[in-house]
């Protein structure tokens, strides 16, 4: 199960673990679950406990994007290690899903 | 000189994903590299056996690392379908499967992380990566 928050029609998601092609089949899945609810306006994916991220944890958040540009609503992505933003700027995701610096670990 | 090498077979299964990115980083772990760079060759790893259980149909995937001094060799090898233009699936944000949300850019995430990637393909026998990474210590 995926840990997240919800705060209004903000949905706050707290990754966890390897995000590679085998994780991303069943994650895709448990967000897209909780997306089902079309009250969310404003998705936040928070990396802060992501251990590693291939090119298929970036076409996941791709995806989650399209669903929520979809219902004019927007995905932001806090707590990025350096890695991590290296791997999510290659992949050019920071043009459409905005690495939010406030968010992230402290939050939690 | 200090060298060494290592072969594994497994099943192009997506939960050697994982497996094979354990491996590579405990084979590079015997030259105490920094872990930033352990990480880089990790993700090329990954991306390389990824496309073996995403396009290749291959059953089994082989991967090969061997380092000579401070220099890392690594090949990723399928028995698979190959590929009929290698030039076009290298190519940055092209995908044959956008539906599988796909991102077309596992060869430029390895092209950016290592020193060196050569890809040969033949059609209906498989596909060979082959990278090399400096290991400055």
């Amino acid at each position: 199960m995926i840990k997240s928050r919800r705060v209004g029609e903000k949905l706050t998601i707290y990754l966890t673990g390897e995000i590679d092609h085998h994780a991303v089949t069943t994650l895709r899945e448990d967000i897209d679950k909780l997306l089902d609810d079309r009250g969310v306006k404003l998705l936040e994916l928070n990396f802060a406990d992501v251990e590693f991220m291939d090119s298929s944890g970036i076409g996941m958040i791709i995806g989650r994007y399209k669903i929520m540009k979809a219902r004019q609503g927007q995905v932001s992505a806090t707590g990025l290690s350096d890695n991590l933003e290296r791997i999510y700027r290659l992949g050019g995701l920071h043009r459409i899903v905005p690495i939010d610096d406030n968010g992230g670990k402290n939050e939690q | 000189m200090n060298s060494n090498t290592m072969e594994l077979s497994f099943l192009a299964k997506s939960e050697n994903e994982s497996f094979a990115r354990m491996v590579i980083s405990a084979f590079m772990m015997q030259k105490n590299p920094p872990l930033s760079l352990i990480s880089e060759v990790r993700t090329a790893v990954s991306e390389a056996v990824t496309n073996v259980i995403v396009h290749s149909g291959s059953e089994k995937a082989v991967l090969r690392a061997a380092y000579s001094d401070n220099t890392l060799y690594i090949e990723v090898e399928d028995y698979g379908c190959g590929m009929e233009d290698i030039q076009l699936a290298m190519e940055p944000f092209y995908t044959s499967k956008p539906e599988q949300e796909r991102t077309g850019i596992g060869f430029a995430l390895m092209q950016s992380f290592m020193d060196g990637v050569t890809v040969s393909s033949f059609p209906g026998s498989g596909t060979l990566v082959k990278m090399i990474k400096c290991m400055n210590i």
